[in-house]
C-alpha cells in the first residue's frame, strides 16, 4: 500500500469534513490518519494521510472539485508513490 | 418578507418559471408563499416524479430544473432523481424543508439528516443555518448547478428560517468566467490530428451541455473525421453526416465499435470512457492515441490515459482544433462499414417488430419533438432506431439507468417546451415505476404520447438471463400485468392496444393526431432481444448478434 499526505484548507461548513472523508473512501483509498483543526470560525485545516493502490491523481482531482475546499496540497508521497504517479 | 417568500423571489431572479414538488409539514411556509406567487408550481404525485420532472425540464432546455419536497420521507424520495442527475451531470436545484433548527438532532417528527444523505447524490448541498445566508446560498446553488461540470445541488431549509423575516435584495447574475485553455496543448492536439491516418471523434453529452452542437458539427464538416456517439451524446452529430456511424458501446452499432477498435487516434469530446462504452477497458481502442477534451479535469486519466488532455469550454475549444487531415482510405472504410452493418427492419411474422415501429415513429414525428424513454431493451431500441437532431430531444437515463425515468421526464419536458410533441417510449416494467405520474398528466392535461412496448417481461434482465444465466428466468415474468388501457383511461388518457405490424402506421397517425394525452399499448414478442451486444467483460469488436 502506498501512503499519501494531503494538506487541506477548507471553508468551515456543515459536513465539510464528512465530504472529504466520503470521497477518500468512495474513490478507493483507506484513511490512515486525519487531523482537523480550526484556527478561525470560517476556516478548517485538515491533514489527511491515506493509502491505496490507485493513482493518487484520481483522489486529488476529486477532492479538488469539492466546493468547500479552498486549497489542496499533496505534500508528501514516498518514492513508490511518485513512481506510480509518473506512470499514471 | 419571510424566508419562504425570499426563496420564491430568488428562484424568479434566476429565471425559473416552473417548479415541481410535493408539500408537507416542514415546507408548508414555502407552499403558503406559492399561494400568491406568480411562480407556477406543478404538483407531482411522488417526490421522485418531481425530481425527474425537474431533470426533464433541465435536459430538454439545457437549463436548470427545480424541485421541492418536505423533510424526512419527502426528501428521501428525491434521492433517486438526484443520483440520476449527478451521474448524467444535469443541473437541478432541489429545495427541501427541514424541521425547526431547535429540533434538529432530536429525532423529531419527519427528521432525516438530509445533508448527510445528500453527500453521495449531489454535486454539493447546503444546510441553511442563518436566515441572512439564505439568499446567498440559493444564488450559490444556481451557480454551482450550472458551472463547470453541471450537477444537482440541494438546499435544506429549516422551518424557522422559512418563517423568519429578511430583506430582499436585487442580485445581478454574474457573467460566468470561462476557463482559458492552453495553446501549446491545442497545437499538440492538432499535430496528433494531422498525423492520424484513422482518427475517430468520440462524442459525449458534454458537447450539448456546453451548447457547442453547432461548433462540433462545423468541426466535423471541416475535417470530415468519422464520429461516434455515446448514449447521452445522441442528437449532437447531425444524422446526415456521412461519416457518422451511430452509437458506440455495449449495444452500439457494429460500424462504431469496429471503427473505434481500429482507430489510431481517438478524440474524446465531453465523454468519460464509461464501462458501457468501452467494454473490457484494456482492449478498448487498443492502437489509439487519445485526445481528451472536457470541462472536468478529474475525467482525465480516470480510466484511460490521454496523450493530450485539454480542459476548456467547448464553444471555444472545438473551433480551435480545426485542422487539415488526409484520410481518404479511412473514410472509404467507414462508409463501407456503414453500408455493411446498416439496420434491417424486415422481420418475419405478423407481430410488431419494435425497432421497425420506433424507426417509423421517428420518421413521422414533427421536427419539434422530444422523446424520453425508460430503461431496458426499449431504451436501447430508441437509441438505435430513432434519429435525433438535438441532444435536448433525446432524454435517456445514461449513467444511472433508472427505470421510472421516462414518464416524469416527459412531463418536465412538456411543461418546459409546451409547443413540442413530447413522446415517452416505455416498457411494461419501467412504466409501473412512476405510474402515479399519470395523475400529473391528467391534472395539467398534458398532451404527452406514451408508447408502451409490452413484452410482459423485465426484458433486458430476461435477455441477460437467457444469454448468461442458462435461461433461468428468475423474477422477470410480468404476465400478470394490469390492463394498461383501462388504467390509462382511469386517468383520462385516450388509449389503444395493437398486436400486429399491419396496425402500426394507422396507430401512429391516430396517436399523433389526438389532441390530448395518449397511450399506445403495443404487444410485442417476449423473445425479441437487443442486438448487437458486447457481452460483459468482452472487447467491443467481439459483438454478438442473435
Ligand atoms: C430502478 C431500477 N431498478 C432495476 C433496474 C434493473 N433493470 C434494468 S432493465 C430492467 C428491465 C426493464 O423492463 P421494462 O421496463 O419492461 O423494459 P424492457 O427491457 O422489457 O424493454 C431492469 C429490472 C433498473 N435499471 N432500474
Amino acid at each position: 500500500m502506498i501512503r499519501h499526505r494531503f494538506n487541506i484548507v477548507a471553508k468551515q461548513q456543515p459536513a465539510t469534513v464528512e465530504r472529504v472523508l466520503r470521497v477518500v473512501r468512495h474513490r478507493g483509498f483507506i484513511l490512515q490518519s486525519v487531523n482537523v483543526s480550526s484556527s478561525d470560525k470560517a476556516q478548517v485545516e485538515i491533514e489527511l494521510t491515506v493509502s491505496g493502490e490507485r493513482p493518487i491523481e484520481t483522489l486529488q482531482t476529486q477532492l479538488d472539485k469539492l466546493y468547500d475546499i479552498a486549497h489542496l496540497e499533496l505534500i508528501s508521497a514516498d518514492t513508490a508513490a511518485q513512481a506510480a504517479s509518473i506512470r499514471a | 418578507m419571510t424566508g419562504a417568500q425570499l426563496v420564491l423571489k430568488v428562484l424568479q431572479q434566476h429565471g425559473i418559471k416552473h417548479v415541481f414538488g410535493y408539500p408537507g409539514g416542514a415546507i408548508m411556509p414555502i407552499y403558503d408563499a406559492f399561494y400568491d406567487s406568480d411562480l407556477k408550481h406543478f404538483l407531482c404525485r411522488h417526490e421522485q416524479g418531481a425530481a425527474f420532472s425537474a431533470v426533464g425540464y433541465a435536459r430538454s432546455t439545457n437549463g436548470v430544473g427545480v424541485c421541492m419536497a418536505t423533510s424526512g420521507p419527502g426528501a428521501t424520495n428525491l434521492v433517486t432523481g438526484l443520483a440520476d442527475a449527478l451521474l448524467d451531470s444535469i443541473p437541478v436545484v432541489a429545495i427541501t424543508g427541514q424541521v425547526f433548527s431547535s429540533l434538529m438532532g432530536t429525532d423529531a417528527f419527519q427528521e432525516v439528516d438530509v445533508l448527510g444523505m445528500s453527500l453521495a447524490v449531489t454535486k454539493h448541498s447546503f444546510l441553511v443555518e442563518d436566515i441572512n445566508d439564505l439568499a446567498k446560498i440559493l444564488h450559490e446553488a444556481f451557480e454551482l448547478a450550472q458551472s463547470g461540470r453541471p450537477g444537482p445541488v440541494l438546499v435544506d431549509i429549516p422551518k424557522d428560517i422559512q418563517i423568519g423575516q429578511v430583506d430582499f435584495e436585487p442580485y445581478p447574475i454574474p457573467t460566468r468566467v470561462l476557463p482559458e485553455f492552453n495553446l501549446a496543448d491545442v497545437e499538440a492536439a492538432k499535430a496528433l490530428i494531422q498525423q492520424a491516418k484513422n482518427p475517430v471523434a468520440y462524442i459525449g453529452g458534454g458537447v450539448g451541455m456546453a451548447d457547442a452542437v453547432d461548433e462540433l458539427n462545423e468541426f466535423l464538416q471541416a475535417t470530415q473525421i468519422p464520429a461516434v456517439s455515446t448514449l447521452k451524446g445522441l442528437g449532437t452529430i447531425a444524422p446526415d453526416y456521412p461519416y457518422y456511424t451511430g452509437m458506440i458501446g455495449m449495444h452500439g452499432t457494429k460500424a462504431s465499435n469496429l471503427a473505434v477498435q481500429e482507430c489510431d487516434l481517438l478524440i474524446c469530446i465531453g465523454a468519460r470512457f464509461d464501462d458501457r462504452v468501452t467494454g473490457k477497458l484494456d482492449t478498448f481502442a487498443p492502437n489509439a492515441k487519445v485526445i481528451h477534451l472536457d470541462i472536468d479535469v478529474a475525467e482525465f486519466g480516470k480510466l484511460r490515459q490521454p496523450d493530450v488532455a485539454i480542459k476548456g469550454d467547448f464553444k471555444q475549444l472545438i473551433p480551435a482544433l480545426k485542422t487539415k487531415v488526409d484520410i481518404t482510405p479511412w473514410q472509404a472504410k467507414i462508409s463501407a462499414l456503414n453500408v455493411e452493418h446498416a439496420w434491417r427492419y424486415d422481420a418475419p411474422g405478423e407481430g410488431v417488430f419494435a425497432p421497425a415501429l420506433l424507426n417509423e415513429l421517428s420518421q413521422r414525428l414533427p421536427t419539434n419533438h422530444v422523446v424520453s424513454c425508460d430503461v431496458g431493451q426499449h431504451q436501447m431500441w430508441v437509441a438505435q432506431h430513432m434519429s435525433f437532431t438535438s441532444p435536448y430531444n433525446h432524454l435517456s437515463s445514461g449513467g444511472a439507468g433508472t427505470m421510472g425515468f421516462g414518464l416524469p421526464v416527459a412531463i418536465g419536458a412538456q411543461i418546459a417546451r409546451p409547443n413540442t410533441t413530447s413522446v415517452v417510449v416505455t416498457g411494461d416494467g419501467s412504466f409501473m415505476m412512476n405510474i402515479q405520474e399519470l395523475g400529473t398528466i391528467k391534472r395539467f392535461n398534458l398532451p404527452i404520447k406514451i408508447v408502451l412496448l409490452d413484452n410482459q417481461r423485465l426484458g433486458m434482465v430476461k435477455q441477460w438471463q437467457e444469454l448468461f444465466f442458462e435461461e433461468r428466468y428468475s423474477e422477470t415474468n410480468l404476465s400478470d400485468n394490469p390492463d394498461f388501457v383501462a388504467l390509462a383511461r382511469a386517468f383520462d388518457l385516450t388509449a389503444k392496444t395493437i398486436h400486429s405490424k399491419f396496425e402500426v402506421s394507422d396507430a401512429i397517425t391516430q396517436m399523433l393526431e389526438t389532441d390530448g394525452p395518449y397511450l399506445l399499448h403495443v404487444v410485442i414478442d417476449d423473445k425479441e432481444n437487443v442486438w448487437p451486444l458486447v457481452a460483459p467483460g468482452k472487447a467491443n469488436h467481439e459483438m454478438i448478434e442473435g
